[in-house]
């Protein structure tokens, strides 16, 4: 019994998603309290009139999300739109231990009238609903009535359509835009390149990985790492890429990936950083410049600098500057769906595009966006700013962050998520990705020799995913 | 008298009924139903219709034959249990003897039996997170030590063996606690009477110890090696979560569990080959448990007609009583 | 002769000296996870994720805010959590030992095979029947309730096996043949004689499966979707939704309140293990 019964726990999981298959049966999944989003239950009740002009019973709409980030979303939709005749009833189900995927499925699969109407996914696992085995379920923006235009208008960054599009119908969008920049360190940069001016920074740094190594270099020799670890420059060269894991069916690996293998292993020969791993004590240490040796920056979107490097930088506070990258990416984000089956219901229809529409493509003074840029999601208390998914709203909002010494983030993250590419992806990355950094490890700790850590790359991939190497 | 006799034999249907329909509805279907997938074609997110393959035994001969992996997996699995369980039962077998030593008279024995079951109270993955902060690289508190001792830092979770080394010492660090109430609960369960007469008889502790106890701690001993087998087998949590990829580094940690819940989990969602993964380990584990049950039969099965005789003398003195 | 005594003296006086300095040893690698966990309970996340540390910090008001301000309430969590752990216990230990007790008390046909059957259930890895069961609970439409956690633990093989085993070793048919003489039924003559008879060992195995259903994460998270029935491991867990922003210090705090129960009915059940009860009195 002792150990049977610690094994039974993670294995159970797997059962999950089996249950989607044939049992029609997934009425109880979403049940779950609406104590999220009745905490404004005055109003709720004060409005008998529906945006979308439908009078009468009031509407409910599911839905499903990892974080409480778009619950919390919900009270201040109802705050702003008193006249909306809608409740929403949340379910939230945390990523980390696996859960929410196989929930959803389920409760996708199950339909009826506790299925999920809105539902949100994260970037390691959003291609499965918009692009691969799930993305039936969603419904089409143009269908909901948010036309390309408005995306347009909206000036969304490409990426992130190109990521909720499936052959050209747009079905996903996020909030948050997740371009990254390159984040130094001011004092560093006077003393190596003579200034801190972004500008300048960013040719020195790029573009291309060659400028990039002579900057390493540089530093190098005044006792400064470029990065901290390989893990920093994994996702510049991930989104870098022209194709993705996946070509034909087949494991396919893209030179620029291939590269990773080279210049990790530069990086470390050269001593150009402190060999960390991301999301490590030594990793945090870095961002104080507790480090080893101290570190020059960072590769990010807007959220490492104001989630995780700002309880991190300590001293080194102000200290921080962003410029653009040597080559352009992203890194993380949420997208939004809606459930194909809320079309059959005009209220419901209308009900759920008037919400997606202001996350997601709202650029007034009253929408979403604009709240989450300039952070005043709660009145009167300064809250984290952010960068968005609409260039619009990033133009007429202060991005001025203390940690960055001022500096309007906005300057970078709107050309930053210009450069991003969202066409190299596939919904096997995490797991790919996690396989080959671990090889690419392997490799540059001498552990074994390039071609060995290839095979194995190769032969791990298919024993794991069951895909073929072309 | 003899109708008497018979009619006690129902009860022991009767005592054994409720665990029997337990068992079949909450245990047995879905195990049968779980053994059925292994020879279809279920995979991947979205319900379809399943068939069964064409080759029945596809599923099983993948992975048998062409799937290194699995292979890791199986070797890696009994390296782990190994080096976790001789150690875990080396020392539970010891404190125990320690503990139910009378001369010995340990004081604190009873805070020191709390205290050392501890590490088995708390959450697999909270230990596996706390470890792999322990052995951060590079820098983490192993690794300030080395650079006090003027050593270079050194990425235990990159090398096969120390990382090994590590998931078989949280096992075994969570665990002989476990084994040691295991044993002890059998000791007290041994007749003081034989302790009293071995001590009259002048015996020393590590005699009793040898002679009285440990073969009389026989049966629980083939517990603790049964369980610990099956678990060893099922060893997921600390591999899991201990490096970041689940199973690492280069699968040196994979083992049987973590590579069913690779081929349930990551990205492919391959339900007929994680089931016949399974079906595979229940052939091991039962073929491994009937070895053992072989090995220690002997003891066992005289134990066994020893209790039938003297439920049968029981039997006729009762109808002698009467 | 007195030569010897004296040396035997000495060196169990040695032997004492290393059994108490392994044990405290062993004690003190027991302690430190907790005091680890019920220190970072009370520091920040950016505190927590610099590195491990044995100074308490001053964020445990903050932590806890956060772990109350959610939707949840971490009592109604102790309380679901309570009654699916007792539940669990109670059918697995009386059930085994009726079983175990059925297995050695009489002389059945199908003893043998059953103990057999029995010995194959324990060898079914988890993985294999978990699929089929999750399933079959949404079949049956028992989602949402505590039955389908607390049911399923009536079967556990193992620790009919351990029942076994332990009556193997103390059972004496003697005593069940005087209660029979003295005119106890044979369901009273389990309860009242033999029942408190293995309470060391009813006590081990409850402490077991008290802790491991207690912790138990995933099967609650996949058949409870209803938070007035989350479970406090549940809740734990949802403190951890989001990987670039967790609340590392709340989580502590929700892992240290999860311990805290465990603690108490480990104390309450070590006596039994600890103290032993006098078993020779009954033996032939």
């Amino acid at each position: 019994m002792k150990r049977t019964f610690a094994g039974i726990s993670a294995v159970l999981m797997m059962s999950s998603v089996l249950a989607a298959c044939g049992s029609g049966k997934s009425d109880n999944a979403s049940s779950s309290g609406d104590a999220g989003a009745s905490s404004s239950p005055a109003a709720s009740s004060s409005a008998s009139t529906s945006s979308g002009g439908n009078s009468g019973a009031k509407v409910t709409i599911n839905l499903w999300s990892f974080t409480d980030e778009i619950p919390n979303m919900t009270v201040k939709y109802k705050e702003t739109h008193p006249d909306a005749n809608v409740e929403f009833k949340t379910t939230i189900i945390p990523t980390t231990d696996g859960a929410y995927q196989p929930a959803l499925d389920q409760a996708l699969a199950g339909g009826g009238k506790d299925a999920p109407d809105i539902y949100a996914a994260e970037a390691a696992f959003v291609l499965k609903y918009s692009q691969g085995d799930a993305s039936d379920y969603a419904a089409n923006y143009a269908d909901l009535g948010l036309t390309d235009q408005m995306v347009q208008d909206a000036g969304i960054a490409q990426y992130s359509v190109d990521i909720g599009s499936k052959e050209g119908s747009l079905k996903a969008l996020g909030y948050q835009a997740t371009g990254g920049a390159f984040i130094y360190r001011r004092s560093i940069a006077k003393d190596v390149f003579g200034t801190d001016d972004p500008a300048t920074i960013k040719n020195e740094v790029g573009p291309g990985w060659d400028k990039f190594f002579e900057a390493a270099a540089k530093l190098k020799a005044k006792g400064y790492g470029i990065v901290s670890g390989d893990g920093d420059i994994w996702h510049p060269i991930e989104n870098s890429s022209d194709k993705g894991w996946i070509v034909d069916g087949k494991l396919h690996i893209d030179p620029k990936r291939e590269q990773f293998l080279d210049l990790s292993k530069k990086l470390k020969d050269n001593g150009f950083h402190n060999d960390t791993q991301d999301w490590t004590e030594a990793w945090y240490a870095d961002m104080s410049g507790t480090g080893k040796q101290p570190i020059f920056g960072f590769f990010g979107p807007a959220w490492l600098i104001n989630y995780v490097m700002n309880g991190q930088v300590k001293d080194t506070n102000g200290d921080w500057a962003v410029t653009e990258p040597p080559t352009g990416f992203f890194w993380g984000g949420t997208w939004l769906l809606a459930n194909k089956n809320v079309e059959k219901d005009d209220a419901k229809k209308q009900a759920v595009a008037d919400f997606i529409k202001w996350v997601t493509l709202d650029t007034s003074d009253t929408g979403l966006q604009y709240f989450w840029a300039n952070g005043t999601m709660k009145a009167g208390e300064p809250g984290t700013k952010d960068s968005v998914a609409s260039s619009v709203v990033m133009q007429k909002s202060n991005g001025e962050v203390p940690l960055l010494g001022g500096q309007n983030m906005f300057d970078v993250f709107v050309p930053a998520n210009a450069n991003a590419t969202g066409k190299n992806l596939t919904q096997y990355d995490e797991t790919i990705n996690q396989i080959w950094r671990a090889q690419v490890r392997e490799y540059t700790a001498g552990n074994k020799s390039r071609d060995q850590a290839i095979a194995d790359f190769k032969s791990q991939v298919k024993d794991q995913l069951g895909i073929d190497s072309e | 008298m003899r109708s008497k006799g018979v009619s006690y034999s129902k009860y022991g249907y009767i005592f054994c009924l409720p665990f029997i329909l337990a068992f079949l509805v909450f245990s047995l279907y879905p195990t049968v139903y779980t053994a059925a997938i292994g020879f279809t074609d279920m995979k991947g997110v979205i319900p379809k219709s399943i068939h069964i393959l064409d080759n029945p035994f596809q599923n099983f001969k993948d992975l048998i034959f062409d799937n290194p992996s699995f292979k890791t997996s199986l070797s890696n699995t009994f390296l782990l249990w190994i080096w976790n369980f001789i150690p875990q039962i080396v020392l539970a077998l010891l404190l125990t003897a320690w503990f139910t030593n009378r001369r010995l008279k340990i004081r604190g024995q009873g805070a020191f039996k709390i205290l050392l079951y501890m590490p088995n109270i708390i959450t697999a993955s909270s230990i596996a997170v706390l470890f792999s902060s322990l052995f951060a690289y590079p820098m983490g508190p192993i690794n300030s030590l080395f650079e006090m001792m003027g050593w270079q830092p050194f990425d235990f979770l990159q090398d096969k063996t120390t990382t090994r080394g590590i998931v078989a010492f949280i096992q075994f660090w969570m665990w002989y606690g476990n084994t040691m109430i295991v044993l002890i609960a059998g000791v007290m369960g041994i007749s003081p009477d034989l302790f009293e007469s071995a001590q009259i008889d002048g015996a020393n502790g590590t005699q009793t110890f040898f002679r009285i106890t440990l073969p009389n701690l026989r049966t629980i001993m083939l517990f603790t090696l049964i369980t610990s087998m099956i678990g060893g087998l099922q060893m997921f949590d600390i591999p899991q979560l201990i490096t970041r990829n689940g199973g690492g580094p280069d699968n040196a940690t994979l083992t049987t569990s973590v590579f069913i819940y690779q081929q349930a989990f990551r990205g492919s969602y391959m339900y007929n080959r994680a089931a016949a993964a399974s079906m595979i380990m229940f052939v091991i584990a039962a073929v491994l448990s009937a070895i053992v049950f072989y090995l220690m039969r002997d003891r066992y099965a005289a134990k066994l007609k020893k209790q039938e005789k003297k439920i049968k003398k029981a039997a006729r003195a009762a109808a002698r009583g009467a | 002769m007195a030569n010897i005594k004296t040396s035997s003296n000495v060196s169990r006086g040695f032997n004492k000296t290393v059994i108490y300095v392994v044990c405290i040893v062993l004690a003190l690698l027991s302690i430190m996870p907790f005091l680890i966990m019920f220190v970072n309970a009370t520091r920040s996340t950016p505190e927590i994720q610099s590195g491990l540390s044995l100074i308490p910090s001053v964020h445990l008001s903050t932590n806890w805010d956060v772990l109350v301000g959610k939707t949840f309430s971490p009592f109604k969590g102790l309380l679901n959590s309570f009654i699916v752990s007792a539940g669990a216990t109670l059918c697995a230990i009386y059930f085994s030992s009726l079983t175990a007790y059925g297995l050695m008390a009489y002389n059945w046909k199908m003893r043998q095979p059953f103990f057999t059957f029995i010995m194959c259930v324990m060898m079914i890895p988890a993985q294999a029947s978990s699929i089929g069961f999750y399933q079959f609970m949404y079949k049956l439409h028992w989602t949402n309730s505590f039955l389908p956690l607390i049911l399923p633990a009536i079967a556990a093989p193992a620790v009919v096996f351990f029942m076994r085993q332990y009556l193997l070793a103390t059972l004496s048919m003697e005593i069940v043949e005087a209660a029979r003489i003295d005119g106890s039924g044979e369901y009273a003559t389990f309860n009242r004689i033999i029942l408190p008879m293995m309470m060391p060992a009813l006590a081990t195995q409850a402490i077991f499966i008290f802790v491991s259903t207690w912790n138990n994460l995933f099967l609650p998270l996949i058949l409870l979707t209803d938070k007035s029935k989350y479970t406090l491991p549940i809740m734990v867990s949802l403190l951890r939704g989001d990987a670039y922003r967790t609340e590392f210090g709340s989580i502590y705090l929700g892992l240290s309140l999860t311990v805290l129960p465990l603690f108490v009915i480990y104390f309450l059940l070590s006596r039994y293990i600890i103290a032993g009860v006098a078993l020779g009195g009954v033996k032939e």
